[in-house]
């Protein structure tokens, strides 16, 4: 998440007015050379990718996280995930919870950043309170609104003090609803995030060009239609990006809020790896179902990449 | 560029390999720890009533320093089973009765991990119904202090200002249920959000309905000549579900977690809440005021036949590798105690495990100090089962039938197929 400001710098730098950069003691400007990424790379290397890798090697076994004495069971953990419904089942949540988070999250951001872009009086401090509920740590929203979603908390409190006793709901008891409120209070910790990125995006549209497009006879929409959305792309590439990587990976917030209940209705894959692990012990089929899902945050965040890029291209 | 390559890249091997070495030592320190002979490391999850007991014992063993962590069980069971695999263990760890729980004394002592404890003075004495779940293959691993039980806790405040007394038949329950809802104060707090808490009442159920004509369910179940979907579990399920219907909980259970289901039975928002003993403290911190008495959940028309579900609470298992092996011993010896079991069950709100402490018990629990006495109790469902997943299934099935996602035909025969899978 911390790399979305760097790359937004980067995209500053590729502006068409940014200053040329100045070369150093008269040499060309290149690229540093390789060997200087090596540190960082050996580090990852030993850190993330030796033991990932290592790990793998149990997705094949049936290790129950104890016994140092187990065996090699090929791909049965693979062909049993597709048979066991509550694996099925975590996947389809998955998905449904990211491209609706993706969605939702940043239309709402991008209407927000348009909103505190523009000239309303407090806007420096409606961008502090929209974007603070992003600094919060998720598991302690989480806490929050498991108890204001109650059946006797705030949420339902205050439908009835306004006479909408029929839109009291079990918000997060109710297998129907359950599923919308984890999305609901997500979109509502990361709307500023997002906010915050396209915010970035908009403030780099020179002025200039708005202008000459109001000369024109653009109207607003038409302006952001053909000025704002166009420069817009890289930032709406990152938000894109991180939302549906944080929607696929999406744990704690559920497990706060439902545990993935009630029943399954709201587990994802993240929720049942964990269960698996570490109430059921089954390690291989745990680590299984790992692989699987770094499988699909790999093929979905490729696919995106490479259309939003193409989109950026084209725009720019 | 490559020569001046070549010493940098060096450089940052080395550093890696140091650092690599380094974290490996820690780890090493950290998990053995001990030093001294006379440091015993200790990992326990009895959070709020370990402390004092640590404390008796240190002033009891002049220089003996006791490191300990505590910790929730959920993440303790995935920590200890880590420190298992991985040799970091400590000396003493709290350990599950039975199986079916993945810190529990079967899934423990299976692989060796756990210290044969058959030879110390208080293992013969456990009455028979915690030996089988404090033994694994004729062996004594776990040392059990207390015992715990599951019934309907009244709040006396609340059942006087409604005019009702506990009811002792099924029938009386549902009239009870009837008339509490009609005078709008629920009979029963249900925080079936937190699905732990969907077996409790599923159990006191069970414990009559299922045990009270058959005492060997289990060994019939573990010979293959019974099944959870052709015995009267489906009954009990019935009940509880005829429970619900009849208005014997507050609203909408499955979005009250267990946290303000205490908050309504505290408070006399609810009659009382169908949960175990240790809920007894957790209300009395919530409402210094209240008074609250267990009893048994009657679940058939003859009070004579009603069993609680009593068993024993999770105990400490000495570390088959241990780095202190004799204070380890020292230890358990001293839960075991008198002095040791006192303190803990105290706290706890519990009963001791062995009869001979000098125990007395909290008024609260009279009525299930008397059911054990009188051997009409029977242990946790679960902590027989040959593996965890039958008890996972039926903890979300339990909240999928309250939200209408499945049935109790449908969850006892998932139940069976997960019980044939075996350990």
């Amino acid at each position: 998440m911390t790399t979305a400001p760097h790359e937004q710098l980067s995209d500053h730098a590729r502006l068409p007015d940014a200053e040329p950069v100045p070369r150093v003691r008269g040499r060309a400007r290149t690229d540093p050379p390789w060997w200087f990424a090596l540190p960082a790379v050996l580090l990852f290397a030993f850190v993330v990718l030796v033991p990932s890798v290592r790990g793998v090697y149990y997705a094949f076994t049936d290790w129950d996280g104890l016994d140092p004495h187990f065996s090699f069971v090929g791909l049965d953990n693979f062909s049993e995930l597709f048979r066991d419904p509550d694996a099925t089942q975590a996947i389809r949540h998955t998905l449904l919870i990211a491209v609706s988070i993706t969605v939702v999250q940043n239309a709402l951001g991008l209407l927000l950043a348009l909103g505190v872009n523009s000239a309303v009086k407090s806007r420096n401090l409606l961008r502090v309170l929209l974007f603070a509920p992003a600094v919060i740590t998720p598991i302690v929203t989480a806490y929050l609104w498991r108890n204001l979603l109650g059946p006797d908390g705030a949420v339902n409190s205050l439908l009835g003090a306004v006479g909408l006793d029929g839109l009291r709901q079990d918000w997060l008891g109710s297998p129907t609803v359950a599923l919308w409120s984890v999305v609901g209070v997500i979109v509502w910790q990361f709307a500023g995030y997002s906010m915050v990125i396209f915010l970035a995006g908009l403030q780099s549209v020179p002025k200039e060009v708005h202008e000459a497009a109001s000369i024109d006879g653009a109207g607003p929409v038409r302006r952001f239609w053909s000025v704002t959305r166009p420069l817009l792309a890289p930032a709406l590439t990152i938000n894109l990006m991180l939302s549906i990587i944080g929607g696929i990976k999406l744990f704690d917030q559920v497990y706060a809020l439902t545990g993935g209940g009630p029943g399954h209705a709201t587990d994802t894959l993240s929720t049942l790896i964990y269960k698996d692990a570490f109430t059921l012990g089954e390690f291989g089929y745990s680590i299984a179902l790992a692989v699987v899902l770094t499988i699909i945050v790999a093929v979905v965040s490729t696919g995106q990449y490479a259309v939003l890029s193409r989109n950026e291209r084209a725009t720019s | 560029m490559k020569t001046r390559a070549l010493p940098l890249l060096i450089a940052a091997a080395t550093s890696m390999a140091v650092l690599a070495a380094c974290s490996g030592g820690t780890k090493a320190g950290s998990g053995g720890g001990s030093g001294g002979s006379k440091t015993l490391t200790l990992a326990s999850i009895d959070q709020g009533s370990v402390e004092d007991v640590v404390k008796a014992f240190e002033k009891a063993n002049p220089g003996v320093k006791v490191r300990y962590t505590t910790s929730g069980a959920d993440q303790y069971q995935q920590q200890i089973r880590t420190q298992l695999s991985s040799g970091t263990a400590p000396d003493v760890m709290s350990v599950w009765p039975g199986n079916g729980n993945p810190g529990a004394t079967y899934v423990l002592a299976r692989p060796g991990y756990l210290r044969d404890l058959s030879d110390r003075h208080w293992a013969a004495r456990m009455p028979e119904a915690i030996k089988s779940v404090a033994q694994y293959e004729g062996k004594t691993y776990t040392a059990v202090f207390g015992q715990n039980g599951i019934g309907a806790v009244y709040n006396e405040q609340a059942l006087a200002k409604a005019g009702l007394t506990p009811p002792d038949t099924w029938t009386k329950l549902l009239d009870f249920c009837r008339a509490a809802k009609a005078k709008g104060t629920p009979a029963f707090a249900l925080g079936n959000q937190d699905n732990w808490v969907t077996q409790l009442v599923q159990y006191a159920l069970v414990a009559t309905t299922v045990y009270g004509d058959d005492r060997d369910f289990d060994e019939k179940m573990q010979a293959g000549q019974a099944t959870f979907a052709k015995s009267p579990w489906l009954t009990a399920l019935d009940k509880y579900v005829t429970m619900e219907r009849t208005g014997c909980f507050q609203k909408d259970p499955l979005g009250t977690n267990y946290e303000a289901s205490q908050g309504l039975a505290a408070t006399g928002r609810t009659l009382g809440i169908i949960q175990g003993n240790w809920v007894i403290a957790l209300l009395e911190a919530k409402n210094p005021k209240g008074r609250f008495t267990l009893r048994a959940l009657p679940a058939t028309d003859d009070p004579s036949k009603t069993l609680i579900p009593a068993a024993a609470g999770a105990g400490y298992g000495v570390n088959a590798k241990a780095k202190n092996e004799e204070l380890a011993l020292k230890f358990v010896d001293f839960v075991m105690s008198p002095e040791g079991m006192n303190l803990f069950v105290k706290k706890q709100g519990g009963l001791p495990s062995l009869s001979d402490t000098g125990f007395v018990a909290n008024p609260s629990l009279a009525e299930l100090s008397g059911y054990i006495e009188a051997g009409r109790t029977v242990p946790f469902m679960d902590q027989l089962w040959p593996n965890a997943k039958v008890q996972q299934t039926m903890l979300s099935g339990l909240q999928e039938i309250f939200s209408d996602q499945s049935t109790p035909k449908k969850l006892l025969a998932e139940m069976d197929a997960d019980y044939r899978a075996g350990s």
